[in-house]
């Protein structure tokens, strides 16, 4: 036989004859090992999590026109080629056109009404989203001043401007008869606490036949899910371009920072908490197993067992309980961290395998540091007194 | 040349006098018996001969060599090369079998071999008993597997501490059948004992008192 695999044998039988003081600090590890993994998952699941989470609180970034020139199809589809299409949670552009209702000058925005949706998933609409042609989602503002609810008629009135041939004193004083009305049937009531109360939204295609004027958004509101290095990339790479403005909305993405950074920063700190908890529990059984072996120490010793022999057998125990424990833990941590993720982000993680090694690399460093003082103190036993029984 | 010769040597423990000036020889095939009451020094001669202490005046020449003078490294060396030690504890690892344990004294000399081992638990008449654990085994039987692991390096000196101190007298006897085998096939024996049965089926037995060897006493019946 082999002396490796008399050794082998030897811390074999070890851990699995001795199996209760063993299986304390396999648990031990195993515990250290599921919560660094789960915790480590999260650390790197967290970022998407959280970004998910804050896509629900609206865009976070806005394109404008670099010029006096209204956005485009054109211009907003290339500024979009700049952002990896993965990201792209929602790009809504949005028209405003002075409009009255009832002779009270109203602001209207022409909107893609599936992309503001997406953009804005938090605005509370008591009704329904307009899906079709004539249909229009009013702000509860606007509602409540007209007294309008759900399955109400309303008209919208745009001023075409001075028709050709008016007086100066007609042009001046804004009388024109040259108005173009559209009737909407309001579908919803849009709450959001916010200024969005004080507009009314309909489609851009009844925007274009009110106006009557083709194409051209002030403004594109996006959502991406990236962080704040990738969204100023992408924001600095839009700019470069020129024809469109882009810019971040500050309140979403500094505060998804904050929290993220605080969050990361908080399972930071308890991964490493239980690190060091990981180490003394580990320590401490180890101490407890010198211990008790301190005549089988003392024995090999007498046997002539260098003290080499005896730090690698004791080594070789720990260091297999800590890839054992390790190996247990990244599977027991993908479990912990879905549960985690399951419950707090309602949603489900994947599995990490480069976790794996890693956890199980991790361990054994773990196990073979709380090893090192045990190891220390099994070298010093003097075989004649622990033979002797003192 | 002797095979081990202690040469005036005293152990001192602070105030107290282990060993006081004690000389002795020991030949090459020898079967020498330690006797003396709690406290006489019997231990402390048994661990400086078995290079598990050092004496703190004299010398204590095995094969030439002053093992007195040598660094705790070199003093595990001969241990593990020259010395076969048997407890009266029996001192097994609980969670090797019979052959196991007899592999370990192989794995820390040279290279672990299971049908040598398997041989010398025959030779003790255990070989059934091989795959069994320390807890599964008898006094008695537990004893054999110690003198099996204690011989399968074939040291020069073999060194037994109370080695029938825990049996009854069905394994004494049988522990102390192997013995005379041994003797007989030229193993040099030092044996620690309490017990004048045991002592008088040495060649010589050497008394010690309070740290100093008052009687040496040759067996005259000795046979093999």
């Amino acid at each position: 036989m082999k002396r490796q695999k008399m050794f082998l044998k030897m811390i074999t039988a070890s851990i699995l004859r001795r199996r209760s003081r063993m299986l304390v600090a396999l648990l031990a590890i195993a515990v250290g090992a599921t919560i660094l993994s789960g915790l480590v998952t999260i650390y790197y699941d967290v970022p998407r999590q959280m970004g998910e989470q804050f896509r629900n609180y609206g865009a976070n970034m806005i394109f404008t026109p670099a010029s006096g020139e209204r956005l485009t199809d054109d211009t907003v589809s290339e500024a979009l080629s700049q952002i990896d299409s993965a990201n792209v949670v929602g790009c809504a552009p949005y028209r405003y056109e002075a409009v009255t209702i009832l002779e009270r000058p109203y602001m209207a925005a022409g909107v893609d009404m599936a992309e503001v949706e997406k953009t804005s998933p938090y605005w509370s609409i008591n009704g329904e989203w307009p899906s079709q042609s004539g249909e229009i989602l009013v702000g509860t503002s606007v509602a409540s001043t007209f007294a309008l609810s759900v399955g109400d008629d309303m008209t919208l009135t745009y001023d075409l401007g001075a028709p050709e041939g008016a007086t100066v004193d007609e042009a001046k004083n804004g009388i024109s008869e040259n108005v173009n009305e559209k009737s909407f049937s309001v579908v919803g009531i849009l709450d959001t606490g916010g200024n969005e109360e004080d507009y009314v939204y309909i489609s851009l295609e009844d925007m274009e036949a009110l106006t009557t004027e083709k194409g051209g958004y002030d403004v594109a509101e996006l959502s991406v899910s990236a962080n704040s290095d990738e969204l100023s990339a992408y924001v600095d790479s839009i700019n470069e371009d020129g024809a469109v403005s882009a810019r971040l909305v500050k309140r979403v993405t500094q505060s998804e920072n904050t929290v993220l950074s605080k969050l990361q920063a908080l399972v930071f700190l308890v991964t490493a908490i239980v690190l060091v908890l990981t180490m003394i529990c580990v320590a401490t059984t180890m101490m407890a197993v010198v211990a008790e072996r301190r005549k089988e120490v003392g024995l090999r010793k007498a046997l002539g067992a260098s003290n080499k022999s005896i730090i690698f057998e004791f080594m070789g125990e720990g260091l297999l309980l800590g890839g054992v424990g390790g190996l247990l833990g990244s599977v027991l941590g993908f479990l912990f961290a879905q549960m985690v993720s399951a419950n707090v982000f309602n949603s489900s993680i994947t599995f990490h395998f480069a976790l794996v090694p890693l956890t199980i690399l991790v361990s054994v460093l773990v196990t073979g540091l709380s090893c090192i003082l045990p190891v220390r103190s099994a070298i010093d036993i003097d075989p004649a007194l622990v033979l002797k029984g003192e | 040349m002797s095979l081990l010769e202690i040469k005036n040597v005293s152990k001192i423990y602070g105030p107290l006098k282990a060993l006081d000036n004690v000389s002795l020889k020991v030949e090459n095939g020898e079967w020498v018996a330690i006797m003396g009451p709690s406290g006489s020094g019997k231990s402390t001669m048994m661990n400086i001969i078995g290079c598990m202490d050092k004496a703190s005046t004299g010398e204590v020449l095995l094969d030439g060599v002053d093992i007195a003078k040598e660094s705790d490294k070199k003093l595990t060396a001969i241990r593990r090369d020259k010395i076969g030690l048997i407890f009266q504890q029996f001192h097994l690892v609980n969670y090797l079998t019979a052959v196991e344990n007899v592999m370990v004294s192989q794995y820390y000399h040279s290279m672990p071999d299971e049908k040598e081992a398997l041989e010398a638990l025959e030779r003790v008449g255990l070989k059934d008993r091989a795959k069994h654990l320390p807890s599964q085994l008898s006094g008695g039987e537990q004893q054999r597997v110690c003198i099996a692991r204690a011989l399968i390096n074939h040291p020069e000196i073999v060194l037994a501490d109370e080695p029938t101190g825990n049996l009854d007298e069905d394994n004494e006897n049988i522990v102390l059948d192997i013995f005379k085998q041994l003797h007989r096939e030229g193993t040099t024996l030092i044996v620690v004992t309490h017990d004048p049965e045991v002592a008088e089926e040495a060649q010589r037995t050497v008394v010690l008192e309070h740290g100093r060897l008052v009687k040496e006493i040759i067996n005259e019946n000795f046979t093999d």
